[in-house]
């Protein structure tokens, strides 16, 4: 094998791994494809770290070893192009792919998201489930129904405009809240508190969360401590949102 | 038994839709919905079946993360996706929003008083202590399969 071929094949890997961490994949899924992925396309190992924003890849051919570094950022999470990377790996395992092949699809991948006037009213469903769940009236899943829906627009728009996320968050806890208490203003419902906490519900970081956790378990310590930090700090923003218009709605103090 | 199928099944279709909202957040392709709405509806079905065997719920929630980790890797060898895929999704439904909620909002009435109420401080502790265990036994139980069973080789 050359060294260019070498250089080459050390791109792609070092590609798909940082477009895993971009996109909201755990670190033992990131390091497990770009091994394969590399095995597969003929380097003899492949060894990566992964920090909270970068990742170090060395390959190894030949005695002939070649490190590289990529900054990598949070992009939301994205499992469609989760799916289609490992997707990726398993067809180069199973000898289908080349390093061409491997290239172009890796290319070609750009995220595409579901359009808002679809997510908007499933994520108001959503929270009107839990609302329902945590035993409120048809009233209070109404209520819960606007709040969420008209938050998960805003949350929408904003994170549109590339607002800082926790911002993001705050404004979003926010409105949702302002919306949510309508039901302690003008007694519309009987149990007024629920849709209050099922409708800021949407702003639980689920994926940082879980992901934390099944790093720090399968040993990948720093990069789970640092997503979880990351986690808390947005639900602190969130609760900022909240009590900000809990104040203003006069419900304490 | 009548009543316990009837709030199984009630549980089962109110939590199908958050996984499916969800997982449309989280972006997964819309051919593998139905799957998240499937894991979901299960997790939460079997941990209101655990609840009512008198379980609490830190165990029922453990026991039916773990029944989530175990479908999704079904689902995942099937369609050579990766199992956390559905199961995020999945388990969305068993967070502990209202925990959560009184927790924190305690937590800031704690704040705004000038001095400490035993009440406020004893709802911040249970209310919290609930949250992290339930918030522990989701993740822990959901990566329990691979903890177990998939040790030194990979789920696809």
């Amino acid at each position: 094998m050359y060294a260019d071929t070498q250089n080459d094949i050390t791109r792609q890997v070092v590609r798909v791994a940082q477009l895993l961490l971009a996109y909201g994949a755990d670190s033992e899924l990131v390091e497990e494809i770009s091994q394969r992925l590399g095995y597969a396309l003929g380097l003899v190992s492949v060894e990566i770290s992964i920090s909270s924003n970068s990742l170090v890849l060395t390959s190894l051919v030949h005695g002939r070893c070649i490190t590289t570094t990529r900054r990598t950022r949070e992009h939301g999470i994205n499992m469609t192009i989760v799916c289609e990377l490992q997707r990726i790996c398993l067809l180069t395992e199973k000898g289908i792919y080349g390093l061409n092949e491997v290239r172009k699809r890796v290319a070609r991948i750009e995220p595409k998201t579901y359009p808002a006037k679809y997510v908007v009213p499933m994520i108001g469903l959503s929270c009107a489930s839990f609302c329902h769940l945590f035993g409120g009236d048809i009233a209070a899943c109404v209520i819960t129904f606007m709040a969420s829906a008209i938050g998960m627009f805003v949350r929408l728009s904003i994170a549109k405009r590339h607002f800082n996320l926790l911002l993001n968050f705050s404004v979003t806890a926010f409105v949702t809240t302002i919306i949510a208490q309508t039901g302690f203003q003008f007694d519309l419902t009987e149990t007024p508190k629920l849709p209050m906490a099922a409708s800021v519900l949407m702003l639980v970081p689920g994926f940082p969360m879980i992901n934390a956790i099944s790093d720090m378990v399968k040993g990948h310590l720093n990069v789970g401590i640092s997503r979880w930090g990351h986690a808390t700090l947005l639900t602190l923003a969130s609760v900022i949102g909240i009590t900000m218009a809990m104040q203003i709605g006069g419900l304490f103090l | 038994m009548m009543s316990l199928i009837l709030a199984m099944l009630n549980d089962a279709v109110f939590s199908a839709i958050p996984a499916v909202g969800f997982a449309m957040v989280f972006n997964v392709p819309r051919r593998f919905l139905p799957f998240c709405a499937l894991a979901g509806a299960l997790g939460h079905g079997s941990r209101t079946l655990w609840l009512s065997a008198g379980l609490p719920i830190e165990w029922a929630t453990f026991l039916a993360a773990a029944l989530v980790g175990i479908v999704t890797i079904g689902f995942a060898k099937r369609h050579l996706a990766p199992p956390l895929m559905y199961a995020v999704a999945a388990i969305i439904p068993m967070i502990p929003g209202t925990y959560a909620f009184n927790t924190v909002i305690a937590l800031v009435q704690l704040t705004a008083q000038s001095h400490v109420s035993p009440e406020l401080t004893s709802e911040v502790i249970s209310n919290g202590l609930k949250t992290v265990f339930i918030l522990g036994a989701l993740s822990v139980g959901l990566a329990m399969p691979g903890l177990l069973y998939f040790r030194s080789r990979p789920v696809i």
